[in-house]
């Protein structure tokens, strides 16, 4: 009665497969049942017969012979690891050639997919295909699954584990050829081993000045851009379900929801390769900012607004109806479990920069960056022990940890986990990418749809389009410093699609939408990563993209404040200003974290005893680190070095000056670090222009512009 | 109805991930405080209790409250079910459950006695590593730091004893504790406490082996802290670590020692197997770790791999660590081709490096190596009291504390009596006494033990091995001190200036030369190697 128990009693051991160590067990029709006697079926029966009589005379050998496939399947599982290590290597050396050469319309993912397609032909079609696995049934009157499994062989026990669940259609195509089989990952492995390190490094290098300037903008792109384009390209291939429903070319159930899911988990974008390119090439700051941020957000709103998808669950008989309850219970899981990965990542952080504020652990940077990466690596553990989403958790972690735990670090730790992080951001991602050109071949279970993988392309950049185009006029509404037309065609551009969307499809391929969904995903990683990818320098040239610039030649990042007047000129500093003023709510928060947060957390900022109130002074004394008042010199030093080369923005300063005392708190809302605190004493500088403007003496300027702080508030 | 319990499938499942999740917190959560408290120690320069040491304390305290805080839930199994079909056990297995196809792996074979306590305690089950964990995951970043680290002149002008110290000595100490254990065995067997037959000689040689590899890692830290002695510190850090590859290589070929009629007799032709066996293992897995730092060596030398420190990080890494896997894919042992590979590439490739490389790969491993052994001992406090085959048979761990010492004594004593008819630089008595003193046990033997607890000698080895370890970390961890003063040990020698002396390797080659002469005319092989090497 159950399809598995066929097998083929004959293909035993004495016929084996080449190899002794693919030698295949004969089949094994076998009981189990916890605390029930059952019968066993009758086509178990007729078919051990065979495999039972030949077994029985040498059961000392056969045991011997499980113990050797233990060892065996070891030892396969080293070949298949070393494969991959093997591939990148040869990534690594390539990648050196290219980057020796100057060759830029390869980035190194792109390389690592070529690498992991050759290997896949290789193994799909140089190894031998081996036969079947043994199919071994028995059904129980238990209903659920248990995660160990003993089990009485003729006197000896045996214990299992879950390794997974197989739909039942596919009991005849597990797997048959080892070698593939092999180098088939448990897809969990992404989700809770290779992307923890690339999202944590993406959040962790995100303490760009030019990130929070444009954290608008990127918030904008990122939910709303990333819901947008979830609905158009779900509602685009729901078009194109119906119509392959009406060609007849469609072999299984395919509902909205499907079209919904794929619409999330390909909204991830990834654009490593054009942010690679970038980060070369030295392009516009700005471009770069809304690229990164944008792409880093986004797969963080991806990932959870995909599980929500999944849990749309409507109630009644029509599983895939609009159910109002069920559509807003997805909103309020997708609410839920987004703020609660944001909570629990952020309050990780925050934890260990207490820590490391408070202990002197910085005499020790082996101690420090261990702690460092366990506490990490603990959000990430809370997060998913607690059911929510811990790539997200890690993801808020890392920013937490750039802005604030970074400053109490010493020097050595800050290398030691900078380096940490590349090293294993470098590594698991090219992993992933090699792995991605691996699965188009091992991966048994393709569905290729010429309808549906057109359909997606056609959807992709459409659903891009109509993400960046009218929110860029939205947002230009509001921005003085316009995102141009040459920005946004680039962002429409570098929609890559990377290692999130591919993880997210490889999740779940039980059923035959998921399976075409991950087909065309593969495809289309392949295409955007390859064409776009190396389209990229061509692209910017023509786009007549600000290339080149230095963002050494920038003041150092802690003089933020200045650097937007500087850097742009008086008309961004208008801009900025404007833009800052619609975004009250950024400006609060500035001024709240530089204030209170970053003393609290950190060791530098303000000391809290200026500025918080005076009935909280003790408070104040016990939370400010002695290094702050310390560090008040030193900081000042660089900030008059900084007037004496900025000399020659006196028009700048003059803009400025005429809205200084308004605009005092505005520029602390562009500002991330201690820069800022210059600016508070905006009396002063009204002041001090007025006299500087006169003599335009920068030195004297400089000089005098060091004023003792003053309390803000 | 076939969704309700597709749903509720999956909620097993997400609570079996979730539990995954929570153990591996609790570690997170334990290696923090050690993180911690350690830094507390160090800033008041305690130096009675080392990392590793406190590490254990905590995972003892984490493990008594798993054990008797945690409600005993059951694991909802009752009887064993029988499997009349099935003759062996196939590595696989798809169970059909009510409709749902599971697919469950081969985990390991259960001996009858242990079926019983297996349905205790979820969470101490849930606690409990795969022991391969150790040797695949663990172990090697460990033993390559230390191999990495090798890297001291001293370590190569001792070479000659050293090597003694870890093959002859290791040989000895197997030999003399596996004697004096079965010595016990038998009267263990007089008294009453054990089956005639359960414990054979070679499950004696067998603990003897994993008991003789020593890891003095407290002992170094201090010596390292201290400046003692380069000479005794190099004798010391090598011996240990070449130690664990003889020790590792040594208890796999006895455990594969059969004999072919009477499985524990003697047998000339199997024990000369397992001698081949030993010496092929060895040598193959020192040529594969050498032949993968050679690859990495040339690579490094011949392209310019140096203008971009990631990607030489990045190669280094993945090349030691495929030194390992091939090793494991050939059937030898991963972990020795490890600690060759380490002291290969620290002795060529490192010289390739770009100087940022340099300190990336040694902070990465520095690292790792820290990490990792944290885990482990960490592991071994909790082990105490969650794994729940225990077996305290007094008059055994009676007998292992004293055969460690008169092994150790065996190892130490004669064979410095010998090396010093060849040495000029004699060894002298209060080194011997110190090395003598060193004799802790760590990271190689637990995870040896834990390989196998299958049968009762087996657990009986275990959970001796676990209070060995214990007892020698934390008494003669934290006796290091007073010894050290005791002994009268020059203290306070500043390597660093010794190395400033000679900066370039010429030179120091030249220096080396000169103070090798006497030393090397005794040791033609090596001052053939040296002259070849350089």
């Amino acid at each position: 009665m159950e399809p598995g128990d066929a097998a083929r009693p004959g293909s035993g051991r004495a016929t084996g497969a080449p190899p002794p160590r693919l030698l295949l067990l004969p089949l094994l029709p076998l009981l189990l049942g916890w605390g029930l006697r059952v019968a066993a079926a009758a086509a178990a029966a007729a078919s051990a017969s065979s495999s039972g009589a030949a077994a029985e005379d040498s059961s000392a050998m056969e045991e011997l012979a499980t113990e050797k496939e233990a060892e065996e399947s070891h030892r396969q599982d080293s070949v298949s690891l070393l494969t991959f290590i093997l591939l990148l290597t040869l990534t690594i050396l390539t990648i050196w050639l290219f980057k020796h050469r100057r060759v830029r319309f390869l980035h190194e993912t792109g390389l690592a997919m070529i690498y992991g397609l050759i290997v896949g032909v290789i193994l799909r079609y140089g190894t031998p295909a081996t036969s079947g696995r043994d199919k071994s049934l028995s059904c129980t009157q238990e209903d659920r699954a248990f995660s160990t499994l003993l089990v009485n062989v003729s006197g000896k026990f045996f214990e299992y584990t879950l390794k997974g669940e197989i739909s039942p259609g596919k009991i005849n195509s597990v797997e048959q050829n080892d070698m593939l089989r092999k180098v088939t990952f448990d897809p969990e492995v992404f989700f809770n081993i290779l992307l923890p390190p690339i999202i944590f490094h993406a959040g962790y290098s995100l303490k760009k000045r030019h990130f929070f300037r444009n954290l608008g903008s990127i918030l904008a792109y990122a939910f709303l851009g990333t819901a947008v384009s979830c609905f158009i390209i779900g509602n685009l291939m729901y078009g194109v379900v119906k119509l392959m429903k009406i060609m007849g070319q469609l072999s299984d159930k395919f509902y909205y929801t499907d079209c919904l899911f794929f619409g999330a988990i390909i909204s991830a974008t990834d654009p490593v390769t054009v942010l690679a390119i970038f980060n070369e090439l030295h392009a516009d700051v700005d471009l770069y900012a809304l690229l990164f941020g944008e792409s880093v957000l986004n797969d963080a709103v991806a990932i959870v607004l995909s599980s929500s998808i999944v849990a749309y669950q409507p109630a009644g008989l029509n599983t895939h109806a609009f159910d109002a309850a069920a559509f807003f219970k997805s909103v309020g899981i997708f609410l839920g479990i987004f703020s609660g990965s944001f909570t629990m990542g952020a309050v990780t952080g925050v934890v260990t920069a207490l820590v490391t504020k408070f202990t002197k652990l910085h005499c020790f940077p082996l101690l420090e960056t261990a702690l460092f990466f366990l506490m990490s690596w603990s959000t990430f553990l809370l997060a998913e022990a607690c059911g929510f989403t811990g790539v997200v958790a890690v993801l808020f972690c890392g920013i937490t940890q750039a802005h604030y735990t970074y400053n109490n670090l010493s020097v050595e730790s800050r290398s030691r986990t900078k380096q940490l992080f590349e090293v294993l951001h470098f590594l698991a991602e090219n992993f992933i990418f090699s792995y991605m050109g691996l699965a188009l071949f091992t991966f048994q279970k393709h569905v290729f749809s010429p309808i549906f993988i057109i359909g997606a392309f056609v959807a992709i950049f459409l659903g891009r389009a109509a993400h960046i185009y009218p929110l860029s006029f939205f947002l230009n509404l509001g921005r003085r410093h316009k995102i141009g037309w040459n920005f946004q065609h680039m962002m429409m551009f570098s929609g890559l699609r990377g290692a999130m969307a591919f993880a997210l499809a490889i999740r779940d391929t039980a059923s035959y939408a998921r399976q075409m969904m991950f087909t065309t995903t593969l495809l289309i990683v392949f295409f955007t990563v390859w064409i776009i990818g190396g389209g990229t320098t061509p692209m910017l040239s023509w786009l007549n993209i600000r290339v080149g610039v230095d963002p050494d030649q920038d003041p150092p990042p802690n003089n933020d404040s200045f650097q937007v007047l500087q850097g742009d000129g008086p008309d961004s500093a208008r801009g900025n200003r404007t833009k800052q003023e619609s975004a009250w709510i950024f400006r609060l928060w500035y001024s709240f974290d530089h204030n209170y947060l970053k003393p609290i957390l950190t060791h530098s900022g303000p000391p809290l005893t200026t500025t918080l109130p005076a009935w909280c002074g003790l408070l104040a004394r016990c939370l400010t680190s002695p290094q702050v008042y310390d560090n008040q010199e030193p900081l000042r030093e660089e900030d008059s070095d900084f007037i004496l080369t900025e000399g020659d923005l006196t028009l700048t300063y003059g803009d400025s000056t005429v809205t200084a005392n308004g605009s005092s708190s505005s520029h602390t809302a562009s500002t991330s670090l201690e820069g800022s605190r210059r600016m508070k004493s905006s009396s002063e500088e009204v002041l001090e222009r007025d006299l500087g403007m006169g003599d335009q003496k920068v030195s004297s300027r400089g000089t005098r512009l060091v004023f003792p702080l003053e309390d803000n508030a | 109805m076939e969704r309700q319990s597709r749903v509720m499938s999956e909620k097993d499942e997400y609570q079996f991930q979730h539990q995954g999740a929570v153990e591996l917190l609790v570690f997170n959560f334990l290696l923090i405080l050690t993180i911690l408290t350690i830094w507390l120690f160090k800033n008041h320069r305690f130096r009675f209790l080392h990392e590793t040491g406190g590490a254990m304390v905590y995972g003892l305290i984490m493990g008594l409250i798993l054990r008797y805080a945690t409600a005993p839930t059951d694991i909802e199994s009752g009887t064993v079910y029988d499997c009349v079909k099935l003759t062996f056990s196939p590595s696989t297995l798809l169970v059909n459950i009510t409709d749902q196809v599971y697919e469950y792996k081969y985990k390991r074979e259960i001996s009858q006695h242990n079926i019983n306590p297996h349905q205790g305690n979820a969470i101490l089950e849930k606690m409990t590593f795969d022991p391969e964990i150790f040797f695949n995951v663990l172990l090697p970043p460990i033993i390559f730091h230390a191999g990495y680290s090798l890297k001291k002149r001293h370590f190569f002008q001792n070479l000659g004893s050293i090597l003694t110290y870890a093959f002859l000595g290791t040989a000895i100490s197997c030999i003399v504790i596996g004697l004096i254990m079965y010595g016990f065995v038998k009267a263990m067997i007089h008294a009453g406490q054990l089956k005639n037959g359960d414990f054979h000689f070679t499950d004696c040689l067998f603990f003897g082996s994993l008991m003789s590899a020593t890891d003095p890692v407290t002992v170094l830290a201090i010596f390292h802290e201290l400046h003692v002695d380069p000479d005794l510190y190099t004798l010391l850090f090598g011996e240990s670590v070449l130690n664990d590859a003889v020790a590792i290589v040594l208890t796999y070929s006895i455990s594969i020692y059969s004999p072919k009629e009477n499985p524990n007799a003697f047998d000339a032709a199997a024990f000369f197997q397992s001698v081949g066996n030993f010496l092929g293992i060895f040598a193959g897995s020192f040529a594969m770790g050498s032949a993968y730092a050679i690859i990495t060596a040339l690579l490094t030398k011949f392209t310019k791999l140096c203008e971009f420190p990631m990607l030489e990080t990045g190669l280094f890494f993945l090349l030691s660590w495929s030194a390992f896997l091939s090793a494991e894919a050939a059937g030898l042992t991963g972990i020795v081709a490890v600690l060759f590979c380490g002291v290969t590439q620290a002795h060529y490739t490192y010289n390739n490096l770009s100087s940022d490389s340099k300190i990336r790969t040694k902070q990465l491993f520095e690292f790792m190596n820290f990490l990792a052994e944290n885990v482990i001992f960490c592991y071994m406090g909790l082990a105490l009291f969650t794994f729940q085959n225990h077996i305290f048979n007094a008059l055994f761990i009676l007998g292992a504390f004293l055969a460690i010492f008169v092994a150790r004594a065996c190892n130490i004593y004669p064979l410095s009596f010998l090396l010093n008819l060849g040495r000029k630089q004699k060894i002298p008595w209060n080194f011997q006494h110190m090395m003598m003193f060193s004799g802790l046990r760590g990271a190689i033997a637990f995870a040896l033990a834990i390989r196998n607890t299958e049968s009762q000698p087996k657990q009986m080895m275990f959970t001796t091995t676990l209070l060995l370890v214990f007892f020698t970390v934390w008494v003669f961890g934290g006796g290091t001190t007073p010894m050290l003063t005791w002994l009268q040990i020059r203290v306070g020698v500043d390597l660093d200036e010794n190395l400033k002396e000679d900066p370039s390797s010429q030179h120091q080659e030249a220096n080396n030369l000169d103070k090798n002469m006497t030393k090397a005319e005794s040791a033609r092989l090596f001052r053939m190697w040296y002259s070849f090497d350089h």
